[in-house]
């Protein structure tokens, strides 16, 4: 410091110094926007001139998908939208829906479009369409692989191009793709079904979503044995499809619900009509001529969270008890026949005691109403029992409990002690229905002076219907099954097929207001005997008959029977048996009214009895699958075999551009309990697994189940917004500070050298 | 001499940090220049003017706010790179003036920095490439979290949000977004 201590504090040099000092700031606030700059460009210019050699091959438009990818990594969903309008049309026995799914693409990227979608179990698929514009493709029936080659080769060539197939007889998938930016598609569907009959009432039901459901983990936990042999096959995988019926599912707290739906239906029933009631919306009816109805839903379009449901009765005090209908088809002719037996009172013999095993699906999927409603509905079956009667209740989630080790007599205590037992279920926990219906099904009685019979309410949310069929159907013994579905959208394919197998009927319970209407209906069954060893014969005509052997009917069930003919001569006399007494019934062909798409239906019942034989082993799987495909390629309708795959033959994306999948979420279903079924919700900044680990070692578990089970996307319809803070001001405010703090120090080390 | 070396180097990062912040400000502030004379440009030929030769995004809208004299070109594109020189129209919301929720975003310390001046019932309006002017009304602000912003840019109706980050007076950049929504009046000739 020899050069500074030189300087002489004077008066002169102090003032210098004040100067020297301002010239200081101005010199360093040049220099810092100069270093700055060169700073800023020595770090960018790399990167931008990265991005230009990538523009000069491809368009703005790349560019942004480029920043959107990016985005992707954020987190990002895209959004592409999906609008429903469903038209049916009721003549007489049948129903006509047209399903025109309307699938937009407000993205920037060429999308392909994935939305799976229920249908009712019963649903003859074959039609399907896809509008580009003004043009109008119309599929084809292929073979489920030989579809799917076709779309995915189709796609490839960037032509536009939809594939509907079936992953349950109620689930269906539709695929569209090569959706342009900013383009909508129209894909629209037709599927043809058979009215549905509960004494007095006609019902139509469409179902609009999936719950989500409980697909068991992979791991081998069952060995089947053939009766009689030794050997079994170890199951791998109780739902090797689980990603193709798990869509996404928005969780209602964060989200708004989506896939706006609008109904419309073309009533003609046959007969006049009385009353028309929507079980779960508001409807407006309007009748133009007397005979036809147009019912529309009041709120015009509601979004698809639970299922509609239809019903309608006669204005007559009886409904008809016989209904005739025929269709000519392909040189065939098709017979559908409705036939009501007569309700015979048990007068002079009592009943036989009953035996009845209650099982409840206390699962998380049952969470919010559906749990309620199931309760409600049990507590009312248990008022129901008789002192004569034995019962017992199971409830199950993924653990089973039995509420008394075997039946017991239904005395006031038990009864008291079952009743209380059911109302403080909780709903939680995984969908482990197997072991409850094997422990339902274990008849360990065997006393034959009571009917044995299982109640099972659930909402038939699993994966894994087929390993229930397989348990059902090997250890049934003498019990027969009553299957009661709960909720707003119950798998109807479980239900039915369950009920079926178990040689029992099945009811819906949608809300708490129809638990006592549809619980009566169901007790009537029960308790009255049912009409069997029914079988249905021709006069002059040879006929294939489906169902075949004709199963019992029970209370206000009718008789329904589709039979393919080779002319429509003479008569078919149906003969049974109710309770002990003989029943018969002779219909001339001759007066049968004219119908549309009764082949359909009939094919559409021989497929199921297919695959009933096929569960049954009544039939080998090959010989089964082969008259599955045959009836389905012959009436062009999709099945577990059969795809319909609709190609625009113009290619529409450019080449090179990007295709990306957007699989299309859906909403829970009405009612239900987001957390309760997935678990905790996912929220971002707090780790859930520390939350859950809190709540217990059993929540841990039942957690990481359901987290096997449909992804669940936190907010895909909404914006994210991007990052708008710069760090300009904290830079600058550092930089001051580093410059005041230097000065500082500067003028400190001055003093020190000036004052020595 | 080694006292000057801790004051010489703390001098020239504090340089370097300063001149970084401040060619932050010019960066926005210049470019908002460039991109009015862009946009004036594109709205005379219709066509995707670049403010500069290597640009990767262009002017597509302009937001006034006459009340508090507040007026800004809109780059397409919400990137990082595009929201250094003008606020960004985020990716998938519709244009002003259509069906939807258009959705614009900027930095608080920059081009929206006169979001805290708007007040409930100011007119706000955007202009948009093809020189159609839409005027909206301030009606509600919200804030939000980033990823949970609850905007349906599908939405029915005629909307538009203005966002930037939230609070304005804050130098980190945090998860909170301030929202300004506004509803459309109608077309201006």
């Amino acid at each position: 410091m020899t050069i500074c201590g030189e300087i002489q504090p004077d008066r002169r040099t102090r003032l210098s110094r004040k100067m020297r000092v301002i010239l200081f700031f101005a010199f360093e606030g040049a220099a810092a926007l100069l270093i700055g700059f060169a700073a800023l460009f020595l770090s960018f210019e790399p990167a931008w001139s990265a991005e230009r050699a990538q523009t000069t091959f491809l368009k703005p438009g790349d560019v942004r998908s480029g920043s959107l990818l990016l985005k992707t990594e954020d987190g990002y969903t895209d959004a592409s939208r999906l609008g429903i309008d469903v038209d049916i049309t009721v003549s007489g026995p049948t129903v006509r829906a047209r399903v025109t799914q309307i699938f937009r693409n407000p993205t920037q990227h060429w999308v392909e479009a994935v939305y799976v979608y229920p249908l009712p179990s019963g649903g003859a698929v074959d039609t399907l369409k896809m509008v580009v514009g003004d043009r109008v493709i119309v599929g084809d029936i292929k073979e489920r692989q030989q579809a799917r080659i076709i779309y995915e080769q189709a796609a490839r060539n960037g032509q536009k191009a939809a594939l509907t197939e079936q992953e349950r007889p109620n689930i269906f998938t539709n695929s569209v793709a090569n959706i342009g930016p900013g383009e909508t598609v129209l894909v629209q569907i037709e599927y043809q079904e058979q009215v549905a009959q509960s004494g007095n009432e006609f019902s139509l039901r469409l179902p609009m979503v999936i719950g989500p459901r409980y697909n068991p983990a992979p791991v081998v936990q069952s060995v089947d044995f053939r009766p009689g042999g030794g050997w079994g096959a170890s199951k791998s995988d109780p739902v090797p499809d689980r990603d193709r019926i798990s869509p996404q599912v928005l969780d209602p707290a964060t989200n708004a619900p989506v896939n706006p739906t609008s109904i419309t239906v073309r009533l003609q029933a046959g007969f006049p009509i009385g009353e028309i009631k929507s079980h779960h919306h508001t409807i407006k009816t309007e009748s133009p001529d007397g005979s036809t109805f147009i019912i529309k839903l009041a709120e015009g379009v509601v979004p698809a969270d639970r299922d509609f449901e239809l019903t309608w009765k006669p204005a007559a005090e009886k409904a008809p008890s016989v209904g005739l209908f025929r269709e000519h088809v392909g040189g065939s002719d098709y017979l559908l026949a409705f036939v009501t037996p007569p309700s015979v009172e048990q007068n002079d013999r009592k009943p036989l005691p009953r035996e009845v095993i209650f099982v409840i699906d206390n699962s998380g999927s049952m969470g919010g109403v559906s749990i309620i409603q199931a309760k409600a509905s049990l507590t009312y079956a248990l008022g129901r029992l008789q002192p004569a009667d034995r019962f017992n209740v199971i409830r199950f989630d993924h653990t089973m409990e039995m509420l008394f080790p075997a039946s017991v007599p239904a005395d006031r205590e038990r009864v008291g002690q079952a009743t209380s037992f059911v109302g403080a279920l909780q709903a939680n926990g995984g969908t482990e229905m197997v072991p409850a219906m094997r422990a339902a099904l274990s008849d360990s009685v065997g006393d034959s002076n009571y009917v044995r019979q299982v109640v099972f309410l659930t909402d038939g949310a699993i994966g894994n219907e087929q390993q229930l069929f397989e348990t059902i159907n090997a250890l049934r013994g003498r019990s027969r099954i009553f299957m009661v579905g709960i909720g707003s959208a119950p798998n109807t394919h479980l239900m039915t097929r369950a009920a079926e197998l178990g040689r029992g009927a099945f009811t819906h319970i949608g809300s708490v207001e129809q638990v006592e209407e549809r619980m009566r209906g169901l007790f009537s069954k029960l308790e009255n005997p049912a009409v069997n060893n029914l079988t249905a014969k021709f006069s002059d005509a040879t006929a294939d008959i489906t169902p075949s052997p004709i199963p019992d009917l029970y209370r206000d069930e009718p008789l329904i029977l589709a039979a393919k003919l080779d002319k429509l001569a003479g008569s078919v006399e149906i003969k049974g048996r109710i309770g002990d007494r003989p029943w018969v019934v002779t219909l001339p062909l001759a007066s049968a009214a004219e119908g549309k798409g009764l082949s359909k239906l009939w094919a559409r019942r021989k497929i199921a009895d297919a695959e009933v034989a096929r569960t049954t082993r009544q039939e080998s799987p090959e010989d089964a699958d082969k008259t599955i495909l045959a009836l389905a390629l012959d009436h062009q309708l999709v099945t577990r075999l059969t795809s319909l795959v609709a190609v625009d033959k113009t290619p529409s994306r450019p080449e090179g551009e990007p295709l990306k999948v957007s699989e299309l979420p859906i909403n829970l279903p009405a009612g239900w309990d987001f957390a309760k079924v997935f678990g905790e919700r996912p929220r971002l900044p707090v780790t859930p697994m520390e939350r859950r680990a809190e709540a217990g070692e059993a929540r841990v578990q039942v957690a990481a189940l359901k987290r096997a089970a449909p992804a669940v996307t936190a907010a895909p319809n909404t914006v994210q917004l991007p990052k708008t803070a710069t760090d300009a001001e904290l830079r600058m405010i550092l930089g001051v500070i580093f410059l005041i703090f230097s000065l500082v120090l500067f003028a400190f080390n001055r003093r020190q050298a000036l004052i020595p | 001499m080694c006292r000057f070396i801790l004051p010489l180097l703390l001098a020239v990062a504090g340089l370097i940090l300063l001149g970084q912040g401040g060619y932050i400000y010019a960066k926005a502030t210049l470019a908002q220049i460039l991109l009015e004379r862009a946009f004036t440009e594109s709205i005379a030929t219709g066509r995707e003017t670049r403010p500069w030769s290597w640009a990767d995004t262009w002017p597509v809208a302009r937001i006034e706010i006459k009340r508090i004299h507040a007026s800004t070109i809109v780059l397409a594109g919400s990137s990082g790179q595009a929201l250094a020189f003008g606020p960004g129209h985020v990716e998938n919301t519709p244009d002003a003036g259509e069906r939807g929720v258009a959705v614009y975003s900027a930095h608080r310390d920059t081009h929206f920095r006169f979001l805290q001046n708007v007040a409930i019932g100011d007119e706000i309006d955007v202009t948009r490439r093809d020189g159609k002017k839409f005027r909206y009304r301030a009606d509600s602000t919200s804030i939000v979290r980033f990823d949970a912003s609850g905007i349906d840019p599908l939405r029915d109706g005629y909307g538009l949000v203005l966002s930037t980050c939230w609070p304005f007076e804050a130098l980190t950049p945090g998860p909170d977004r301030y929202l300004l929504h506004a509803t459309l009046i109608g077309p201006v000739p």
